[in-house]
């Protein structure tokens, strides 16, 4: 466990450094992601000055839903930046590198790309946050919880549909319109959604464990929510593992040659 | 700055265009964002119309508020992506082997990218339509569809004049992501993709609505939902004005990027 940790360590620092190569284009990307989620917050800005509150949600709850979605996202893509590319990954032979090297093949896969632009996210999540004044000690903790169970849900989703890729050959942009539909029903209010729609994102989209769910726990605590989102995270976990693993045996080189840089 | 004749431009649109129709199943899988939209859309504003015990807000209808987010999402979402082409073509020095072809870079660009849209339109439509009309019933009107179409096409010109800049920014920049996605949010709120500008509070309206992003969104929308030929000749005069003066300042990008044009290698 050690060892991974270590190894986890070295590629985030691999990775930042070879970011900070092109500073301005780091700095560009994370700022330019803080506005681009600071102008898409507009949207509920107008709508909640006009209708103030809708189905029991109201301004404060969304920058708290934001506060948990866009830092757990952020830290996602940041730290585990291949979670967007895997299928492309394992479609075109680039897992024959990973498993030459005496490392854990998924998380080595992972952790060896960062996306810039998810500090971006991460330091907007922290800063919604803060504007929704949640500032006692029992609430920061249960945010940081939150927001890391939340990470796990959302890497561990990504994984397993984008494993599909091992059966289904080019499963690129089946993950990537999964991946948008995760994000973007995690950023409404659950309210709005009813019966097989609620099910769904419970079960099939889980944007209720990257959203909803942690944004109550941080809010309330209560041991049902808390146990809805470690059994949701242990059984997403458990499910991507065993994919990954099964679709491991199937995977057959293309003996291209690979240059990773 | 040598246009040419617009039969060249028409040819490479609808070539585009048929090599887009050759994936319909891409073109399908493509259009599952906007189902996904209009199911959050129509859970958010039937429970925003009950919540608030009107039939009307601000003018708008439940039927209305929500035909008019179908149309806005469909311009977005099948409109053509200018920027990262260019900036991929400026970063990666393909822009030379288009330099000195008998066509103008701009124009070829603007003419693939139209080809695409064109496809992608009547998948979005069809998908969102079939949503919206499940969820609130037929459009209101309509004899918007024809006028609305006009006032699209002027729509995506205004558009693509603002995405070629930011591409050609790639001269100076190289890298042009973080232009792109405040563009991108500029248009979803100020262009009224998620909210219709008759929701915005008065003294924001005004200002919002006489901006480029309005005219290349929520105009063409709203015409569609409440067509009527005031309406069109105001948003037509508007969209005219603004495509003239974005495409002289794009000219003039374009021809000031050209002279910092080094290429390495052949």
């Amino acid at each position: 466990m050690k060892r991974e940790l270590t190894f986890l360590l070295a590629l985030w620092k691999a990775n930042l450094l070879a970011a900070m190569e092109y500073r301005v284009t780091f700095i560009s990307q994370v700022i330019g992601m803080m506005l681009n989620n600071a102008v898409y917050f507009i949207f509920w800005i107008i709508f909640f000055d006009r209708f103030q509150q809708v189905r029991g949600w109201t301004l404060s709850e969304v920058f708290l839903l934001f506060g948990v979605v866009a830092t757990s996202f952020g830290a996602g893509v940041y730290l585990f930046g291949n979670v967007m590319d895997l299928a492309n990954v394992i479609a075109n032979g680039r897992l024959d590198y990973y498993l030459s090297l005496p490392r854990p093949v998924l998380l080595h896969v992972l952790a060896s790309r960062s996306i810039t632009s998810g500090l971006g996210d991460f330091t907007y999540g922290v800063l919604s946050f803060i504007v929704a004044r949640q500032f006692a000690p029992d609430t920061i903790a249960r945010y940081v919880f939150g927001v890391i169970l939340a990470t796990i849900v959302f890497i561990a989703f990504l994984t397993l549909v984008q494993s599909l890729a091992f059966w289904i050959g080019n499963a690129a942009m089946l993950s990537q319109q999964v991946s948008n539909a995760l994000v973007t029903f995690s950023l409404y209010p659950i309210t709005l959604f009813e019966g097989s729609a609620r099910l769904v994102l419970f079960t099939l989209i889980p944007a209720a464990f990257i959203g909803a769910v942690p944004a109550e726990f941080v809010r309330e605590f209560s041991w049902a929510t808390l146990a809805q989102m470690i059994v949701a995270a242990g059984a997403l976990l458990t499910l991507a593992l065993f994919a990954f693993r099964r679709g491991l045996r199937r995977y057959e080189s293309g003996s291209a040659i690979q240059v990773q840089l | 700055m040598n246009f040419g004749r617009l039969e060249k431009y028409l040819a490479i649109t609808r070539t585009q265009l048929i090599n887009s129709a050759a994936y319909p199943l891409d073109l399908a899988t493509r259009s599952i964002m906007i189902v996904l939209f209009m199911a959050i859309f129509a859970q958010l504003w039937n429970a925003t119309f009950r919540a608030m015990g009107q039939t009307t807000i601000a003018g708008l209808t439940l039927s209305e508020t929500m035909w008019y987010l179908m149309m806005a999402e469909t311009i977005v979402l099948s409109k053509p992506r200018l920027s990262h082409t260019i900036s991929e073509s400026v970063k990666d020095g393909s822009v030379a082997y288009l330099l000195n072809k008998p066509y103008n870079f701009l124009l070829y660009h603007f003419s693939v990218a139209f080809g695409d849209g064109l496809s992608r339109i009547v998948f979005n439509a069809l998908a969102g339509g079939t949503i919206v009309w499940l969820a609130v019933g037929p459009p209101p009107d309509a004899r918007g569809i024809p006028l609305a179409l006009i006032a699209i096409g002027l729509a995506w010109l205004i558009d693509s004049c603002m995405t070629a800049a930011i591409g050609l920014a790639a001269f100076v920049t190289e890298d042009v992501a973080a232009f792109d996605w405040i563009y991108a949010k500029f248009v979803l709120i100020l262009g009224g993709v998620l909210i219709p500008l008759d929701f915005f509070p008065d003294w924001l309206r005004g200002i919002v609505q006489s901006l480029p992003f309005a005219y290349s969104v929520y105009g063409p929308a709203r015409l569609f939902v409440s067509p009527d030929l005031a309406r069109f000749a105001t948003l037509l005069l508007g969209q005219v004005l603004w495509l003239a003066a974005l495409a002289t300042l794009l000219t003039l990008a374009y021809r000031r990027g050209i002279t910092r044009l080094a290429i390495n290698g052949g």
